[in-house]
């Protein structure tokens, strides 16, 4: 007798696809990646959308649940590579001031590069502007664990920046 | 720390843009999306004959069970499960309906052991309870209960825990439909949280703005008090006021340092009261004006 809040997720669809996807594409940047995280969003997006209290069913809120499902992404990349890297031990945890411009076509290569938890620590916190304690709760982390993180992810995306820097074919 | 705009970082900000996906992509996570809406597995919202079991279900007896069937779904927008198991003599034997997310399971008097409806025991021993999703939904289920047949025997009112209303239906079950508390007010400090309305004589107050605005009313919880129905901001009526007038109630994050401020600014404040929905207390502004404050 309730009216089903998740119908509301078909009157939004054509509006809300491009910007899920457009979101997706633009932080994973692969087709076929992103296009499988959208229809997990959407789906997901049903059994959410039927949770009490019912959330509001709008792009916004649609795009948190994209960046849930692109966290889960990553973080199920970084189990499986686990195992096949070296710890990271390049660049340690301290920071010093790094004073450049960063040329963004050259740092989305980068971030490319980069392994699954350091591009999601950085993508979280700086392409969709997080703050620390919204980034540590969709990786699973402690929020000083993802400070931490965030240290040498910065440190990660510096060495590979330089390196890229001095010799563009770094990166291919 | 750092000053954060100087983190080169932030050069990685990057707004949403949309971009369309291939529309056979589009087309094919439609229909997927509209298969996993239809789908009742998992769902609490979808009334279904595919409602499961629960540990608890009632079945009931009635005086006529093909009307009962009938009834109930116009009354409660039940749904039927399967045919009915219809005996030699006529008589439904068995019956089933999900209403919701449960089952009710009935059938037609059997006096040879001793299974009667209420009206013919002479009247029931227990009450059916029907969750529904919100204050209104009581009102309307409750007029479609009527409309089909049912006798109303507790109009809809708000009570701490939700507002509920009874019913008999025509084989003399009770029926109790409620609903939750709605949600609480998420007025902000500052904002209009509610009206009064102070008048001499409610009869005619709510005789005059029922004919003009519509209002209906449910007595409040004092004496000769009035909740207006389905307003916002939620609003009331109380009689016997000397000077008639409407007084807005402000919601504030501290009362105590709200009553405060009233008096350094040359207003009067009154003293707080501790009601079911939060602390209040009556105030009056510089030039005389007539407000309440609330921190609910």
């Amino acid at each position: 007798m309730r009216p089903d809040p998740a119908m509301g997720l078909l009157d939004i669809y054509d509006t809300a696809l491009p910007q899920v996807h457009g979101y997706l594409l633009s932080r994973c940047r692969d087709r076929t990646l992103a296009q499988d995280l959208t229809g997990e969003t959407f789906l997901a997006a049903v059994t959410a959308a039927r949770r009490q209290p019912t959330p509001p069913i709008t792009t916004g809120w649609l795009i948190g649940v994209a960046r849930h499902k692109l966290a889960d992404h990553w973080r199920r990349a970084e189990r499986e590579q686990r195992g096949l890297r070296l710890v990271h031990a390049a660049g340690g945890e301290i920071e010093d001031p790094w004073d450049v411009e960063i040329d963004t076509v050259v740092a989305h290569q980068v971030l490319d590069a980069l392994g699954p938890h350091h591009r999601a620590a950085l993508t979280l916190r700086y392409l969709d502007g997080l703050p620390v304690a919204q980034v540590a709760g969709h990786l699973g982390r402690t929020l000083h664990a993802t400070e931490a993180l965030l240290v040498r992810a910065r440190a990660a995306f510096r060495a590979v920046y330089g390196a890229a820097d001095e010799d563009p074919e770094a990166l291919r | 720390m750092t000053d954060p705009r100087s983190d080169p970082f932030w050069a990685l900000s990057q707004p949403i843009t949309p971009v369309d996906p291939d529309p056979a992509f589009a087309a094919e996570l439609r229909s997927r999306l509209e298969r996993a809406l239809l789908a009742p597995e998992g769902s609490p919202m979808t009334t279904t004959t595919e409602a499961p079991a629960h540990t608890l279900g009632s079945y009931i007896a009635v005086n006529d069970a093909r009307s009962a069937l009938d009834f109930y779904e116009r009354a409660f927008g039940a749904r039927r499960r399967g045919e009915p198991i219809v005996m030699e003599d006529g008589r439904i034997g068995h019956a089933e309906l999900a209403i919701g997310d449960s089952v009710l399971m009935l059938a037609d008097e059997f006096a040879e052991i001793d299974l009667l409806s209420p009206r013919t025991r002479g009247g029931p021993s227990q009450s059916l309870y029907l969750r529904v999703s919100e204050p209104a939904a009581v009102d309307a289920t409750v007029r479609n209960a009527v409309e089909a047949g049912a006798r109303l025997e507790r109009p809809a009112a708000d009570q701490p825990y939700g507002r509920n209303a009874v019913v008999v239906d025509p084989s003399g079950h009770r029926w109790m439909i409620a609903s939750s508390p709605a949600a609480a007010p998420t007025a902000r400090h500052g904002d209009l949280a509610y009206l009064t309305h102070a008048v001499a004589d409610t009869e005619r107050a709510r005789a005059f703005y029922g004919a003009v605005l519509g209002w209906t009313f449910v007595p409040g919880r004092v004496e000769d008090g009035w909740q207006i129905e389905g307003t916002n901001p939620p609003a009331g009526m109380h009689g016997g006021a000397a000077t008639p007038g409407i007084e807005p109630v402000y919601q504030v994050d501290d009362l105590t340092a709200a009553l405060v401020a009233v008096r350094d600014h040359g207003g009067q404040a009154g003293e707080s009261q501790q009601q079911p929905y939060g602390r209040i207390a009556q105030c009056v502004d510089d030039q005389g004006v007539h407000f309440q404050l609330l921190q609910s």
